[in-house]
């Protein structure tokens, strides 16, 4: 190959002569080799004795080298080697070009048995340490209130910041968007029974009770949940909690717990700004679909919807936002080695995140229901 | 290839009056670099002399604030993907390896992309690449996360090589090594030199890869470039080259050199 110039044009390569001769001009490489490949293997198998005339040949790569060597080895005589390409197919006939086994493949039914079976691991795995880590955050968090002195007030200050106060202008937008959605669907269906009127209480009361705290959730694991993950997977990937660790600090303390308690507070402030928006909404289709004015909307609202309405939403907010907290932070110290586990883990934590929500609203709406509330 | 075919070859990469900014800081001042065909060179520098961003100029990843870089004759920024695909081959600091591809898929990805050979067809050219590589083939199944730092280089070796390149870039190919794994990637670059003809490019701070494997030294010192063999270079004024190869490490790379150029 020394002295080869680079050529823009697509290399050519001819195939001439008969009989047990045949000789090669042009360029073997890359390109070439799918056109050279199956005239020549075909005259192999056809002839007992065979030479192939290389000394017109101009350029050799090495899968051209490759493929005269493998040639050779199948007693095809090489003739007018050039010097040029005798290094190159002494060091590829030098090499061993054991081509490493396919992994076997495994038949699909066994694939599924397999899957299900990681399935059932993965998940008592993932069951068991979510409940050890739980257990380590409340025993964290225990001993710092015994100590409030060594709460983290900065840091915490700072994820109530992040998680809850830039996240403001979407969760109100969502709640407004969520109430003009349900009055829509309402005051279709409720008019055909004569009873449109009883959309605001329809919209207040499923606002406040459950969709405001549902969207704010839901929309704090999607934003929360997962920058929680990526932040300490990202730690974990650098090594920075093993430097924590080697300073005898606990990343529970430091990145775990600020995290949970920033949520915990941020998320039923947030739950309550989205009750007051989704109200507003209300009003603002009040106004436009049933031609209800802003005071008659606002006597409607407080004669439907009760305190313990309100109670009913905000005491699910804390325990949201402790489960999004903790999953994140979870997920985010389960990371191994390398950038691509950090991508996982954070769609397994939104993923959890979400599934866990959705389960407690369930059972919560359960236990109101047996205490009447 | 020997010295004198060395020293007529026309340059197969030439950078012209190259200059990079950043900032108000000029990091390349008009730097004006050749590169032979079938030689080693070595590019070093100090820390933030902008060697990497010299090698991202020259294989046209980065765009120069003015200047410009041929290869083969070509304007970098005009050689199209396939072509260029053939005429370069970069090893990247950290590996760069897919790691969602095995190793031996990561070496096929070029080929896959750009002809349309059969899959048993690649596999063989694959395993012939990882094993000029002096990678393990029983190992090529692996993925990049399972593999040591030294695995990881020979297997970005293999997969610069992937498409026969004409030249190959070399980003710290030794940097975070042990000694051993880095005489190893010493003695392979000097193998697919001398076995494949391939022009080596290598950007290290190792200064026993810098004297023992590189035919010629470029040393960026201040935005400019002083360009020429050890031997040359040791003789000269400029302080910082001075001190460079004079250093205490340099010596015993010295000494290492001598013992190395008495076998070859």
């Amino acid at each position: 190959m020394p002295g080869a110039s680079v050529k823009s044009s697509e290399p050519a390569l001819t195939i001439e002569g008969e009989g047990d001769r045949r000789s090669l001009d042009g360029v073997l490489d890359l390109r070439t080799l799918n056109q050279a490949r199956p005239a020549l293997q075909s005259w192999r198998k056809q002839r007992k004795s065979h030479v192939l005339d290389i000394s017109k040949l101009r350029g050799l790569d090495t899968p051209g080298a490759l493929f005269l060597c493998e040639l050779r080895d199948r007693h095809v005589e090489l003739a007018g080697v050039q010097p040029e390409h005798k290094a190159l197919l002494e060091l590829i006939g030098g090499l061993q070009r054991n081509v490493p086994a396919r992994p076997p493949v495994v038949p699909r039914w066994r694939e599924l048995v397999i899957r299900i079976g990681k399935g059932a691991d993965d998940f008592w795995r993932d069951s068991v340490d979510i409940i050890t880590f739980v257990g380590r955050i409340v025993s964290a968090l225990g001993h710092a209130l015994a100590h409030p002195s060594s709460l983290r007030v900065a840091s915490i200050s700072r994820q109530i910041s992040e998680a809850g106060i830039s996240a403001l202008p979407i969760v109100g937008l969502m709640a407004v968007m969520i109430s003009i959605v349900i009055g829509y669907q309402s005051a279709a269906q409720l008019r055909r029974l004569g009873g449109e009127e009883f959309t605001i209480n329809l919209v207040a009361v499923s606002v406040i009770r459950e969709m405001g705290v549902l969207i704010t959730a839901i929309m704090l694991a999607g934003r929360s949940g997962s920058a929680f993950t990526a932040e300490i997977g990202v730690m974990k990937a650098r090594e920075e909690i093993d430097a924590l660790h080697s300073m005898g600090l606990q990343p529970i303390d430091l990145l775990v717990l600020p995290r949970v308690i920033g949520l915990v507070i941020a998320l039923p402030l947030l739950t309550f700004f989205a009750d007051m928006m989704g109200l507003l909404g209300g009003a603002m289709i009040s106004h436009s679909l049933l031609h209800v004015s802003l005071p008659q909307y606002l006597e409607r609202v407080r004669s439907s919807v009760e305190i313990k309405d309100l109670f009913v939403g905000l005491v699910k907010a804390p325990v949201f936002a402790f489960f999004i907290a903790t999953v994140g932070c979870m997920h985010g110290l389960r990371v191994r080695g390398s950038a691509e586990s950090v991508g996982r883990e954070t769609t397994r934590a939104v993923v959890k995140a979400i599934f866990l929500v959705i389960v407690f609203d369930a059972l919560f709406s359960v236990w109101f229901e047996t205490l009447g509330l | 290839m020997n010295a004198t075919a060395t020293q007529q070859a026309e340059p197969i990469l030439s950078a012209r009056g190259i200059v990079n900014r950043f900032g108000k800081q000029r990091v390349h001042d008009k730097i004006d670099l050749d590169v032979r065909a079938g030689e080693i060179l070595g590019i070093a520098g100090g820390s933030g002399s902008g060697k990497s961003v010299l090698l991202k100029t020259l294989i046209g990843l980065h765009r120069p604030d003015s200047g410009k870089v041929l290869i083969a004759g070509n304007p970098v920024e005009s050689i199209d993907a396939r072509e260029k695909a053939a005429l370069i081959g970069v090893l990247f600091q950290q590996g760069a390896l897919f790691s969602s591809l095995s190793v031996a898929q990561n070496v096929m990805l070029p080929m896959r992309e750009y002809t349309d050979l059969p899959l048993a067809e690649q596999e063989k050219i694959a395993a012939v690449k990882i094993e000029l590589a002096g990678f393990p083939a029983d190992s090529a199944a692996k993925f990049p996360a399972q593999l040591s730092g030294g695995m990881v280089k020979r297997a970005a070796l293999a997969r610069a090589l992937a498409l026969d390149p004409k030249i190959l870039f070399l980003d710290e190919p030794t940097s975070d090594l042990d000694p051993l794994t880095a005489s190893g990637i010493d003695e392979l670059i000097v193998q697919l030199n001398r076995g494949l003809g391939i022009t080596v490019l290598i950007v290290t701070h190792d200064l026993t890869t810098l004297l023992t494997v590189c035919d010629r030294v470029a040393l960026l010192v201040d935005g400019k470039i002083t360009v020429g063999a050890v031997d040359k270079l040791a003789r000269s004024h400029d302080p910082w080259i001075h001190d460079f190869l004079h250093g205490p490490r340099a010596q015993a790379a010295m000494n290492a050199r001598k013992s190395s150029h008495g076998t070859r």
